[in-house]
């Protein structure tokens, strides 16, 4: 569908998105995973054509020369309108911008405010919107010339959780339609809704793939442990187990990151009776998602400080 | 059709701020203005205290076509300060709010979008302009004596020229920059140094656009066009073209973000 190629850009010598390739291949819903500043939004508007890339090309795969706006639906991450305007007019100017006929476009204005869940409040002025209203009106501009993809920035992020909610089932909709790729910094709604993650951080994609692939790829054993009193006193004996990898407290739990897990089950618990460790919780399990978020955003932040 | 959508847009949201009501009473203000208080400069000169005991003031009745340009230069004045007030934000505060943001994601070509808002403008100021000029003629007529309606309108429809071309460097401005008050700012000042420059070197700078009212007077009188004023206002319609130009050339290699 569309093609990124050696995408740079670079603000003031310093490199916001850092040469960053990727295919979006069709059907799909993409989340663009990262922290706040790791170059998502930048890479959107790009794609976009809001932005220029300082090197690189944003490339339309199914022979589509021309304008590559026709085909892109685009939701900034605080949309704007025309405040004057009632969230119907604005849809219909929006409709007519995009060539579509008269008719067709107070159709369609009708049709999407419905929709998306304002129609209520299709003939009051925008500037009494409230926020997730806009957001709402936001997305029925984006999708409203039926683009092949649609880029959407933070959809989710500012609105409460009904209103999450609502939009996450739409964008469950809109996968049938077009593609999808939409940024978000809550690992959750990234779960939730897509396909394949692109993981940022520092401008460069540091993973990617489909949401099992990556699990997999770095599915890790842990066992989670629990004693009375300080945890830091079993730190060490426990790292000193040849299948042990690593280990982390967080708040009154250690975690232990383990190679050969039914093994390491067996001689931890034996271990704990046989020492007599005041043991509280014991727990198999594997690391999630956000443990992987959190291990490439630390990793590369500790890169950063070397 | 695309341009007409923008258009109406544009037409419609000076609708909705007053602009089509405000615009033109302002500049009905402006042009009665100077012939209202020369006609009744003696009462009020009389009123305020008068003139020192044993003066006499002999005041001449000015001829028409000098009242009726005394609004043309009150225009050239006040008039265009609000005309780059109004014109100001049209892009730069659309991309500045981010409103850009969402229109020209869509396949909106540029050349439109730039030439639709110039247009939708223009037709605002030349409608205000107009009317303007129109109570001025009213006033003059009944208060000075007579003056052609032709005339009159040969010499609007030259000052509309350049009037247009005041337009077109704030509309370029506007591409310049995201901010609407930096863009009165560079439109007021370019004016100003191109006002100082051609009066320095009238003689060498006969077809610059900032002439061309001074060449109206005389205009007014006879209603013939001399060949230097046909000169400047083809060369300002050729300038605006270029700016034109050049804004939608700016915004296209703009990031709108």
């Amino acid at each position: 569908m569309i093609t990124l190629k050696n995408i740079t850009k670079t603000f003031d010598k310093e490199n916001a998105v850092k040469n960053i390739t990727f295919h979006l291949s069709p059907g799909k819903c993409v989340a663009l995973l990262g922290p706040n500043g790791a170059g998502k939004t930048t890479t959107l508007k790009m794609i976009a054509g809001l932005m220029h890339p300082t090197s690189g090309q944003v490339e339309l795969a199914n022979g589509g020369s021309g304008d590559i706006r026709k085909h892109i639906g685009y939701l900034p991450q605080h949309p704007q309108f025309h405040n004057w305007m009632t969230g119907k007019e604005f849809l219909h100017y929006v409709a007519r911008l995009s060539h579509i006929s008269k008719q067709e476009s107070q159709k369609l204005a009708e049709q999407l405010l419905d929709r998306v869940g304002i129609a209520d409040a299709k003939n009051r002025k925008i500037s009494k919107y409230s926020g997730g209203m806009k957001q709402r009106l936001g997305i029925a501009q984006a999708m409203i010339h039926k683009p092949t993809v649609l880029l959407l920035d933070e959809p989710v992020s500012a609105l409460d959780p009904i209103g999450r909610r609502d939009v996450l089932n739409l964008m469950e909709e809109l996968k049938q339609e077009s593609t999808l790729l939409y940024s978000t910094h809550i690992l959750g709604d990234a779960e939730e809704a897509s396909d394949e993650i692109l993981l940022m951080h520092k401008g460069a994609i540091v993973e990617s793939g489909s949401l099992q692939e990556v699990r997999k790829r770095h599915q890790v054993d842990k066992i989670t442990l629990r004693f009375e009193g300080n945890m830091q006193a079993y730190k060490g004996k426990i790292e000193a187990f040849p299948f042990v990898t690593h280990t982390d407290i967080q708040k009154q739990n250690i975690h232990v990151y383990v190679q050969n897990v039914h093994e390491a089950r067996d001689v931890l618990l034996e271990h704990v009776n046989k020492e007599q460790w005041p043991l509280l919780f014991f727990e198999v399990g594997q690391t999630t998602l956000e443990d992987l978020f959190m291990k490439v955003v630390n990793e590369h932040a500790m890169d950063d400080h070397l | 059709m695309q341009w007409m959508t923008i258009y109406k847009k544009e037409c419609l949201e000076s609708a909705r701020n007053y602009k089509w009501v405000w615009v033109p009473l302002v500049f009905i203000l402006f042009c009665i203005m100077d012939p209202l208080t020369t006609y009744y400069l003696p009462q009020i000169l009389e009123s305020t205290g008068g003139l020192p005991e044993g003066a006499t003031f002999d005041m001449p009745t000015p001829p028409p076509a000098n009242v009726f340009m005394m609004s043309i230069s009150q225009m050239n004045t006040l008039g265009v300060l609000v005309i780059a007030l109004i014109t100001m934000g049209t892009i730069a505060g659309e991309r500045k709010s981010g409103v850009a943001e969402l229109i020209l994601v869509k396949p909106v070509s540029y050349t439109n979008y730039v030439t639709a808002k110039w247009a939708a403008h223009i037709s605002l100021v030349l409608l205000s302009i107009f009317v303007g000029l129109l109570a001025s003629w009213y006033y003059v007529q009944l208060l000075f004596g007579d003056i052609s309606f032709i005339y009159v309108l040969i010499t609007t429809a030259f000052y509309g020229v350049y009037i247009i071309f005041v337009l077109s460097i704030s509309l370029f401005m506007n591409t310049w920059t995201k901010v609407p008050g930096f863009v009165l700012f560079l439109t007021i000042s370019i004016l100003m140094i191109l006002n100082i420059i051609s009066s320095v070197f009238s003689h060498l700078l006969e077809w610059s656009p900032t002439k061309i009212p001074s060449y109206l007077p005389s205009l007014l009188r006879s209603g013939e066009v001399e060949t230097d004023l046909w000169f400047a206002s083809l060369f300002t319609i050729v300038t605006i073209v270029l700016l034109l130009f050049g804004a939608i050339q700016t915004l296209k290699r703009k990031e709108i973000v």
